[in-house]
């Protein structure tokens, strides 16, 4: 049960980061005086993000996985769930039309890169502050050593 | 001493909150009381196949429980101990203090050195004898709600 609500709070993360990185890419584009400044989209578009947005949950899988404390093991598995979350956005943007030169596609893996390293960084910094707070309640009920 | 008692629901909202003048040597005693302190259960010493002696140890004593193979253990700083008791037996049995961290283990939260938070959502401890045991993701909410953090 706790994967699935796992699997639930991502993909409501990854739509909307990927909804902000579209948007983003749209406000550089007409700050650049591409196009007309309109955006259009296919009637699939809300829903292939959506799409895409369960489907990079699911490498999120693989960090619920032991590493035994391993910091190698660890590095390796956040690498290949960074590589694989770009293959399914990348992909996706491909299969649904998110870009249509490499300049756009450029665009959106400077982004991803961007999202990914932001997101990242924010979650280590919960963890510690967590940390330190529990840490806190441990000092004041801790039994001499 | 005006004594109240009061009925919860849940396991989460109960409590004892003694208000005192004075923080006397009686006070003191039902507070260990109510958090299980000086309370001994009956161990006999691991890998014991027909165990001869059963002794009676201070569950303050103990950092940890753990389960292997449907057989339960207690670690001392320095000693291991088999107990009769299941992991569900032992979480009615011990006080506030003890708090089951995965399906296999219950720690002793006042043995608890420092915690790190590790990637998936697990967390790190270690332990005042140096060991290190991980307190699984579903479980760490209720640590954090322990703690009133």
């Amino acid at each position: 049960m706790n994967k699935v609500k796992m699997i639930f709070s991502q993909t409501l993360m990854v739509s909307t980061a990927i909804l902000f990185g579209l948007g983003i890419q749209q406000l550089i584009l007409y700050l650049s005086g591409i196009g007309d400044g309109k955006i259009t989209w296919q009637w699939y578009i809300p829903l292939s993000i959506v799409l895409t947005g369960f489907l990079s949950s699911l490498p999120s899988l693989l960090l619920t996985c032991e590493f035994g404390g391993s910091k190698v093991k660890t590095v390796i598995v956040i690498l290949l769930h960074f590589l694989m979350v770009f293959g399914i956005v990348s992909g996706s943007g491909y299969l649904f039309g998110w870009y249509v030169n490499s300049g756009e596609f450029l665009l959106i893996a400077v982004m991803y890169v961007i999202i990914y390293s932001f997101v990242w960084a924010a979650t280590v910094w919960l963890m510690r502050s967590d940390d330190n707070k529990i840490n806190k309640a441990l000092d004041e009920i801790r039994d001499p050593e | 001493m005006k004594v109240i008692l009061e009925k919860v629901s849940s396991d989460s909202d109960e409590g004892a909150r003694i208000r005192a003048k004075e923080i006397t040597d009686e006070i003191r005693a039902a507070a260990d009381l109510l958090e299980g302190h000086g309370k001994k259960i009956p161990v006999t010493l691991k890998g014991e196949e027909m165990p001869t002696e059963t002794l009676m140890i201070s569950t303050d004593s103990i950092y940890y429980f753990e389960s292997v193979d449907k057989r339960t253990y207690a670690y001392t700083r320095d000693e291991c101990y088999e107990t009769k008791y299941r992991l569900y037996e032992l979480e009615d049995i011990l006080g506030s203090n003890y708090f089951r961290c995965s399906k296999a283990l219950i720690v002793n939260i006042r043995k608890i050195k420092t915690v790190r938070s590790e990637v998936g959502g697990r967390m790190m401890t270690e332990l005042l004898n140096g060991e290190h045991i991980v307190i699984s993701r579903s479980y760490v909410r209720d640590l954090k709600r322990k703690l009133g953090v």
